[in-house]
């Protein structure tokens, strides 16, 4: 039996697990970040878009702030987001931008002088201050304010991915590749490490730590057609659920992002929209003013998303043999805008459509494209039930997006929640010693290797692609941007029925090592179960919030349902997960529920919502010399590591 | 669309180096074409309905991670962007990338020779002045431009590709390669990385450097992500050449 | 800022720095010199008297009072030529596949890729590998009779001294091997990239296969003048040219005593050396 010991174990490659790695190290630490593939690979590469962080050193980022992110994001999340964390994330991303300029990424700047920008489907001039030249400039995104979204051309997630794992080589963090976790060892509500398959030998190995951190990303593959990275399977969110001990949140809160192309579902970035790009049907007319006179294209993802099946439904998709789409415009964008910041779009437009962006219409189709849901941490990143474990980045559900989150708001969180969660998973490893049997790491070890070789001698049984399949059309038909009680009950009763089947399968290719039908028959009865918890959860809230949308139950109650979904899976044999709530203290949100400013407004109100409100006018009124940080404290005192208290300097603006 | 759809050959390489029996060989499969068909979609549907061992690596399936390289007909190109339709004689040979560690079929250890290039070229930002930014403060500035030409360079998705294209680099092991020189060109265009000439040259001033590249630009013709490794090369071979 | 590196001993060797520009310096100057080589030689297009003229010129005639020449200057220069050449080649052959594997690697990556400039650079190392032997032979003969520049003499080695086959396979050699370096320089060291770097190596490449293509039609012309030349003065192997009509001619005009001087002593240097030629062979 081979085991590995370490003090913070890092499950996942991405952004947000090399930079807790990172924290680790850097407070002495020792550390090992596993991945399925080279860590550069993860999928934080794709993230084309960018980051928000408030830094207001653009024209159109004038007077952004902290409060008007943490505005934007809690409006974003439509009142579902843990605002603690909103608070803590709004104030630490723009040291995150700056350290991982530091760092190596090449953010791009401002120019001093006059620039010719689309908004609103028009040219219009704008002229950046000689002051901001050279500093990290912004651009448009989707339910935001102000120009927030920092970027790198459209290669944000790939240049920060890079400058991530850089730096870690440069600490000389060691990354196990092609090694996957396939399930947690934890006895007693605490979390020692995880069993891990080597992908190329089959070996198992017990990796054993004080800390364990999932930041496995997103769980897109659960859909057919998906934005996502073909690695994104939840497969970490699994394994925390199949302790039965750590639970999941929001599993339901799925979002779909209005642009990828038709039919493979590869992403055009909300950039397109953010810099000017418009959205026609197929009478080339723009028809999202109609719906949203405000933020037309650019209201929040789940809102534009919805609009566009809408209008599909009235006949005015454009029609073609994968199905009804929409137009993608950003020909009005010009050539040498699309050759600099939007070549990935145009690489992707002429590689997987053979048509030009710049003189070509992109055909567009709402697709699956986030997990808000994942497991449920509280504000350290740690498992309220499960001891020692730890999340971060897509695969956590830490909370700071609710029911949807804004485009860019995720890359950022990846990072902030690295650095954040790493202080506190250094904090742990600080003050816990191992302490652990080698017994309960054999019967661990002993317990997947029966599965595998059950796996592998079971002569006749399903064949795990089709069940993935099944899967996955499932989720895609029933479980999707439009929901409804039939539907919803339909898929979970499906979902049991797969479920049961994948105890069954078997391999025609009997294979211990690389082999990647068995890869496959360990994942899907996992993503089985995953994808039950979506469906479970999304037939049991009845309301619409956010991404969640029910057309039986239009409207957002925030009397019922203002709660948090929390899924665990405690019994092997069940073939549903039992699910609790938790509830959002109103009387403790820093910005109690309201209208988002865009989308239908027909929220059922909470009686604590008015209450929360006087109080909160009280306050002000009694403290009319509290500037903005004293106001927060006030209303919204958070706890946040040490290192990251300080306020952030901008432009013009100082520290203020 | 009534166009007949075509029977697509594939050629591909298969071994399993985990086997101790086992010997490479060719095998060929055949499937339907459908449109838009990619070289990843043709894949799994051969891994999912004809033969489930077969191997191989996608993950974003978008040209932007860079795991899927492999040798197309002949050719180093990312498979999940190459289009099937793009032959015409619905012949394809498949072979994993060269001068990479085999670890079965089509798929190879590109992750190991990345970090060890990561690792030799010390691919990260030097500076003695600062041992940590003051990240409260406003960041450093930059140029636009000069941040504009360092993406051009960070596009590098570290697919190989231009290593297997290089007949240099296959000849000789240690010689460095083409990603090794982007990414020194890379940093030395960055104003925030202090390394000097003469600290590059400590890295790449011997033939299993630059001056080992015998300027055969496979790496410039195959690059996926159309880095300037022409320009760049000669940029870093004049500044090498020139070091006291 | 001090510089930890240079302070440590363990300081890179600058050598390989040196040598590639030494490689491509002697490459350059090499490539240079073979256009000149080649015009000079095609002078015999314009007849014999051009040719003469021109390998008397180069023999710095027109510095003596005699217009004698010295053959010394063409002794200097080939010892120059032949020294870079040496130089050039010993610094190329580092660069050749040192082992029978490394050179299947090589052939195997040409036929999967099929990719012209990697088959360039092969083309290369086999001109290269061949120039090795007939260059030396070709710049042995020049370096050991330097005199003996002259129409008739040239003619006549080619034809009457076989020589036409190792002038043909270095004519194609040198002509693929200078031209492709020549491009390949232009790449290596970022000469001619202008605005767009793609566009002017397409540019160049084309321009390189025009030169290519012409010094060839160059060379094989005047190969093909000097056989035809040297069938035609078979019989007189071993006579110099003599500017016979010509100095006849001006004779008339003006018969000076100097010049007929200069004709008779001409005519018995070059009847001594072309002895030597004689001896040559026979040893
Ligand atoms: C196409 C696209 C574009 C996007 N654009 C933007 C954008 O512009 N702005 C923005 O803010 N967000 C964007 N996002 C979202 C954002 O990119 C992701 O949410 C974020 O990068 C997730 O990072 P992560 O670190 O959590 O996980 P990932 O980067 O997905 O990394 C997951 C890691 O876990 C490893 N792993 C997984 N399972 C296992 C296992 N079982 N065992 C071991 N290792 C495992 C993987 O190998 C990988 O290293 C985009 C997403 C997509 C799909
Ligand atoms: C014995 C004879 C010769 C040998 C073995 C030889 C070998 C080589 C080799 C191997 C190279 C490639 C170097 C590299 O890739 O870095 C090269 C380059 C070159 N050769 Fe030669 N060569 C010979 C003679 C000549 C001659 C006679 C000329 C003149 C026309 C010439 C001109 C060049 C040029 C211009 C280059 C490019 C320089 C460079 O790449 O740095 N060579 N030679
Ligand atoms: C200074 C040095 C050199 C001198 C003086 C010289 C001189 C000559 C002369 C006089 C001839 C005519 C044939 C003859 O007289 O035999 C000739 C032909 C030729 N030389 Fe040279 N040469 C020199 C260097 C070289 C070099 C370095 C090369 C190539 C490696 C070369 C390649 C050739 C070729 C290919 C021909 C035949 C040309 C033809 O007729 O098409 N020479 N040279
Ligand atoms: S330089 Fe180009 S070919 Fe080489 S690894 Fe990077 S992207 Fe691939
Ligand atoms: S192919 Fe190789 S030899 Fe140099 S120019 Fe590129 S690295
Ligand atoms: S799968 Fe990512 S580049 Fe091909």
């Amino acid at each position: 039996m081979k085991v590995i010991y370490t003090d913070s174990l890092v499950i996942g490659g991405g952004l947000a697990g090399l930079r807790i790695a990172i924290a680790s190290i850097q407070r002495g630490y020792d550390t090992i970040v596993l991945s399925l593939m080279p860590a550069k690979r993860s999928h934080s590469a794709a993230a084309q878009g960018g980051m928000q962080a408030s830094l207001g050193a653009s024209i159109k980022s004038e007077g952004d702030d902290e409060d008007v992110h943490f505005e934007d994001t809690v409006k974003g999340s439509d009142w579902g987001c843990d605002q603690d964390v909103a608070r803590m994330f709004v104030n630490t991303a723009p040291k995150a931008i700056r350290q991982l300029s530091a760092w190596g990424v090449p953010w791009s700047r401002v120019r001093k002088g006059n620039r010719e920008v689309i908004i609103n489907g028009k040219k219009v001039k704008i002229t950046e201050k000689d002051e901001a030249h050279g500093l990290i400039t912004s651009r448009d995104f989707g339910g935001t304010k102000k120009w927030r979204t920092c970027f790198t051309s459209d290669g944000t997630g790939h240049t920060m991915l890079y400058a991530m794992d850089n730096k870690a080589i440069e600490l000389g963090i060691p990354v196990h590749e092609r090694k996957e976790a396939i399930a947690l060892i934890h006895e007693n509500g605490i979390c020692y490490g995880a069993v891990v398959r080597d992908l190329v030998t089959g070996e198992l190995i017990a990796y054993v730590a004080k800390a364990t951190i999932i930041a496995t990303g997103g769980y897109g593959r659960l859909y057919s057609v998906t934005t996502n990275a073909v690695i994104s399977e939840g497969i970490g969110t699994a394994i925390a659920l199949e302790t039965g001990v750590a639970s999941l949140g929001n599993m339901e809160a799925v979002q779909f992002h209005p642009t990828a192309i038709v039919p493979v579902g590869i992403l055009t970035t909300e950039g397109c929209r953010g810099d000017g790009g418009l959205l026609l049907d197929k009478d080339n007319y723009r028809f999202m003013p109609d719906y949203e006179p405000g933020k037309k294209e650019l209201a929040s993802r789940d809102v534009v998303s919805r609009r566009m099946i809408e209008h599909m439904k009235k006949g005015k998709g454009v029609s073609s043999r994968y199905g009804d789409h929409l137009w993608l415009d950003i020909t009005l964008l010009g050539k040498a805008h699309i050759n600099k910041n939007l070549r990935e779009v145009k690489e992707i437009c002429e590689y997987f459509l053979g048509i030009n962006p710049v003189k070509d219409y992109i055909p567009v189709r709402p697709t699956q494209h986030y997990s808000m849901g994942g497991i449920r941490t509280n504000a350290t990143g740690e498992s309220p039930t499960l001891k020692g474990l730890f999340s971060a980045g897509e695969a956590a559900c830490w909370d700071m997006h609710g029911f949807n989150r804004l485009g860019g708001n995720s890359v950022a969180e990846t990072v902030v929640a690295g650095m954040i969660v790493g202080e506190y998973v250094a904090d742990y490893c600080e003050n816990n010693t191992l302490n652990i049997n080698t017994k309960l790491i054999e019967s661990f070890i002993k317990q997947e290797k029966n599965k595998i070789s059950a796996l592998i001698n079971r002569n006749k049984g399903e064949n795990p692609f089709e069940l993935k399949k099944e899967m996955q059309e499932i989720m895609m038909d029933k479980v999707g941007i439009f929901r409804n009680e039939t539907d919803l009950s339909k898929a979970v009763e499906d979902l049991k029925v797969l479920n049961q089947r994948a105890k069954n399968i078997a391999l025609k290719h009997k294979i211990s090592s690389s082999n990647p039908e068995l890869v496959e028959a360990i994942r899907v009865p996992k993503m089985i179960k995953l994808a039950q918890c979506v469906a479970y959860g999304a037939l049991l809230r009845k309301e619409s919030r956010g991404a969640h949308a029910r057309d039986d139950y239009t409207e957002r109650n925030d009397k019922d349902w203002l709660k948090r979904t929390l899924t665990t899976w405690k019994d092997q044999d069940a073939d549903i997960p039992e699910v609790k709530y938790e509830d959002l203290n109103i009387m403790e949100m820093e910005m109690p529920p309201a209208s988002r400013g865009y989308g239908v407004d027909n929220t059922i109100h909470h009686s604590d919502t008015e209450k929360r409100e006087k109080q909160i006018q009280e306050i002000k009124d009694a403290n009319p010399d509290a500037d903005r940080f004293q106001m927060q404290k006030l209303l919204n005192p958070i706890e946040i590591p040490e290192k990251f208290k300080e306020k952030n300097e901008r432009i013009g603006r100082g520290f203020k | 669309m009534n166009k007949q759809a075509r029977t697509l050959k594939f050629h591909i390489m298969r071994y399993n180096p985990q086997i101790k029996t086992d010997i490479p060989k060719i095998k060929t499969y055949e499937v339907k074409e459908a449109p838009g068909m990619t070289i990843f979609i043709a894949l799994n549907e051969i891994r999912e309905t004809q033969d489930s061992s077969l191997q191989f690596d996608f993950i974003c399936r978008a040209g932007i991670c860079g795991s899927c390289a492999m040798i197309i007909n002949g050719q180093p190109d990312l498979a999940c962007r190459t289009l099937t339709s793009k032959f015409p004689d619905g012949e394809i040979k498949l072979l994993p990338l060269p001068g990479f560690e085999l670890i079965g079929d089509l798929s190879v250890d590109t992750g190991k020779f990345m970090r060890a290039m990561s690792e030799r070229v010390e691919s990260w930002i030097h500076d003695k002045s600062k041992s940590d930014v003051d990240f409260n403060k406003m960041e450093e500035r930059m140029d636009p431009d000069a941040a504009d030409e360092i993406y051009e360079l960070e596009r590098c998705v570290e697919c190989g590709c231009c290593v297997s294209a290089c007949a240099t680099k296959r000849m000789r092991d240690d010689f460095l390669g083409a990603v090794g020189f982007m990414r020194i060109a890379r940093y030395a265009l960055d104003p925030r990385d202090k390394r000097s000439n003469q600290e590059f040259y400590e890295i790449v001033g011997d033939d299993d450097g630059v001056f080992g590249c015998m300027t055969l630009l496979g790496c410039e013709d195959y690059c996926p992500k159309d880095l300037p490794h022409q320009t760049q090369i000669a940029y870093l071979r004049k500044k090498m050449a020139m070091v006291k | 800022m001090e510089n930890l590196i240079i302070n440590d001993n363990i300081k890179k060797s600058r050598l390989p720095a040196r040598l590639d520009l030494v490689q491509s310096g002697t490459g350059l100057v090499l490539g240079l010199f073979m256009w000149a080589h080649m015009f000079l030689i095609s002078s015999i297009l314009l007849g014999k008297g051009a040719f003469n003229f021109v390998a008397k010129t180069m023999e710095l005639s027109f510095l003596s009072e005699t217009g004698e020449g010295y053959p010394f200057a063409v002794f200097f220069a080939v010892l120059v030529i032949f020294t870079l050449f040496i130089i050039h080649a010993a610094l190329g052959v580092r660069k050749f596949p040192i082992s029978w594997k490394q050179h299947r690697i090589f052939r195997s990556q040409m036929s999967m890729m099929k990719h012209q400039d990697t088959n360039l650079w092969y083309v290369q190392v086999i001109t290269g590998f061949i120039m090795f032997f007939l260059g030396s032979v070709h710049l042995y003969l020049m370096l050991t009779n330097p005199g003996q520049i002259d129409p008739n003499l040239s003619a006549d080695r080619i034809i009457s001294h076989n020589m036409w086959p190792l002038y043909l396979g270095l004519l194609f050699s040198v002509e693929l091997h200078g031209t492709i370096g020549l491009y390949r320089l232009c790449m290596k060291w970022g000469w001619f990239a202008g605005k767009d770097p793609r566009e002017s190596r397409k540019k160049l490449k084309v321009i390189k296969n025009k030169l290519t293509i012409f010094f060839l039609a160059l060379g094989l012309l005047a190969l093909l003048v000097f056989s035809i030349m040297g069938i035609m003065h078979k019989k007189h192997v071993g006579e110099p040219y003599e500017k016979k009509e010509v100095l006849e001619k001006s004779m008339h005009i003006k018969t000076s005593p100097m010049k007929k001087e200069i004709q008779n002593k001409t005519k018995s240097d070059q009847h001594n050396t072309s002895q030597n030629i004689s001896n040559d062979k026979k040893i």
